[in-house]
This record gives C-alpha cells, sequence and structure tokens, in this order.
C-alpha cells in the first residue's frame, strides 16, 4: 500500500458508503467535493445520512492523521 | 476461337449447386458474405453472429463499508475504450439495457482492510419489473491481515436475458462482515461492470 497522498484517501475514512462525489472525476480537488443525495442501504436507496460536507482543514487534518500512521507502520 | 459464353450445364461432370452460377450475383457488396437462400441458390448477406453491443462502466472514486446498490460515482470506461454499439444507460446505479438479448454481465471489486474481514460479497441484482430486484449473482472475498494493508478482489457474472428493456434491468452492490476500502479510479478500471451482448433473446 502506498502512503496516502490523496483527499479521498481521507474522505473515505470520514463516513461508509457512497456519501461523496465529484463535480469533476478528473480533478478531484476539494472544491469540486460534493454530497451524493443517495446512497444505497441493505438493497434500498435512500438519502445521504451525511448532510454537510467536512471542512477542507477537517479533510485535511484527516489526511495527516493518515500519514502520520503510514509513516509510523512504515518507519517513515 | 474465343467463346463469347461457356454453357457450364454441359462439359463439367459432377454435381453444379447452382444452376447458372447463381442467381443474382453479378457483383456483391462488400464485407458481405454468400450465404444459401434456398437449397440451391445463393445470395449475399451481411456478416451475423458478432459482438454489437458492449459497453463497461466503473466506479470512479473508492469508499468504505457496504454500499447496496453502488448508486454513485459511476462513469462509462473512457480511457482506452469506447462502448460497441449504443451502450448502457445508467441512473443512481440502475443500468438500462439499449436493446432486448442476452447479456453477459461482470462485476469485479478489489478491496482491502487492515485487519480480519470474513466476506465480502458483491451483487448483482436484475429486476424483471423496473421496480424490484432479485439477487442474481454473488460472489465472496475475505481478509486474513497480513500484518498491514491487506487486499483482495471478488468477481461476478452472470447471463440476463432481457426481454424487455423497460423494465429488464440491473445494478450492483456490495456488503461486508467489516468495514473494508472499495477501490474505485477514474483512470483505470479497479470497481468495474461489463455488459457483453451475446445474442437475440
Amino acid at each position: 500500500m502506498k502512503r496516502p497522498d490523496h483527499i479521498e484517501n481521507a474522505l473515505c475514512q470520514m463516513h461508509t458508503n457512497q456519501w461523496f462525489t465529484w463535480t469533476d472525476s478528473k480533478n478531484k480537488i476539494y472544491a469540486n467535493l460534493k454530497l451524493t443525495e443517495k446512497v444505497g442501504i441493505d438493497g434500498n436507496i435512500v438519502d445521504n445520512p451525511v448532510t454537510e460536507l467536512p471542512t477542507e482543514s477537517a479533510v485535511n487534518a484527516k489526511l495527516k492523521e493518515l500519514q502520520d500512521a503510514w509513516d509510523a507502520a512504515n518507519g517513515g | 476461337m474465343a467463346f463469347a459464353t461457356i454453357d457450364v450445364t454441359k462439359g463439367i461432370t459432377g454435381t453444379i449447386p447452382v444452376a447458372n452460377g447463381g442467381t443474382g450475383l453479378a457483383s456483391g457488396t462488400t464485407g458481405e458474405f454468400l450465404k444459401f437462400t434456398g437449397s440451391t441458390t445463393l445470395a449475399p448477406a451481411e456478416a451475423g453472429g458478432g459482438i454489437t453491443e458492449v459497453d463497461q462502466y466503473r466506479i470512479t472514486s473508492t469508499f468504505t463499508g457496504s454500499s447496496n446498490p453502488i448508486t454513485s460515482n459511476w462513469e462509462r470506461n473512457d480511457t482506452v475504450f469506447d462502448k460497441i454499439g449504443t451502450g448502457m444507460t445508467q441512473s443512481s446505479g440502475n443500468f438500462t439495457f439499449p436493446s432486448t438479448g442476452i447479456y453477459k454481465v461482470e462485476f469485479n471489486l478489489p478491496f482491502s482492510r487492515n485487519g480480519n474481514n470474513q466476506y465480502s460479497a458483491i451483487k448483482i441484482n436484475v429486476t424483471t419489473d423496473n421496480s424490484n430486484y432479485t439477487l442474481r449473482a454473488t460472489s465472496y472475498g475475505f481478509i486474513e491481515e497480513a500484518g498491514a494493508e491487506t487486499y483482495s478482489s471478488v468477481y461476478a457474472q452472470t447471463i440476463v436475458d432481457v426481454t424487455d428493456t423497460s423494465n429488464v434491468k440491473v445494478q450492483f452492490g456490495v456488503v461486508n462482515q467489516a468495514v473494508c476500502n472499495f477501490y474505485g479510479d477514474t483512470n483505470a478500471n479497479q470497481a468495474v461492470a461489463t455488459f457483453i451482448r451475446l445474442g437475440d433473446t
């Protein structure tokens, strides 16, 4: 596994399921981040239970947390 | 001495399957073949039996946990391939076929976890009434942690008889025992569904 280096690494650890999407999947930057309207749970398509995007600083903090954990585990 | 015409029904022994060399074959169309249209008649025909529909959708973003159905972040493979034929359409993870026929549907999903995971089960669900989806294919994978993030992959396939494009649709899902990472990518296929039309319904 490579060292976490992208905000998507952090985002998918902040909530489960497909709670986020991108307005441009080829340009995954915070400005293009948005909530999905629906998610699939137990065979049903329901409203996304996540109703608020995390702040950019919160996402960056989560990414740093993952990087620190990776560095500690890999002698960084 | 030159012959203006040759009567092939004379002076030739053995079976002549098509009288006078066939009917209406003075010319042909590029790419077409000859086929029998009766026991002794030939006619040009378009090539048949080839694949007329192939499409591939992938999930563009990684996610964690169960997602059944997988509703978001689908995109058509747009890097080294474009669809053959009309292609599938997709809305909220519900896939609609472009025409009736027999289709092979495949789904592959790589995943990982830093720890054990008893199972991750992918699902191919099919509806025949555009409403109620029924599990038609599944596959299980697991993670036995190998000292760090450990990876695996699951693959399932089924064949669907699409008799009505308005009502026969498919969707995909995944459920697991422990929270795993399920990998998506917009530049390379990781989580990917493939649709191939095999023939007529």
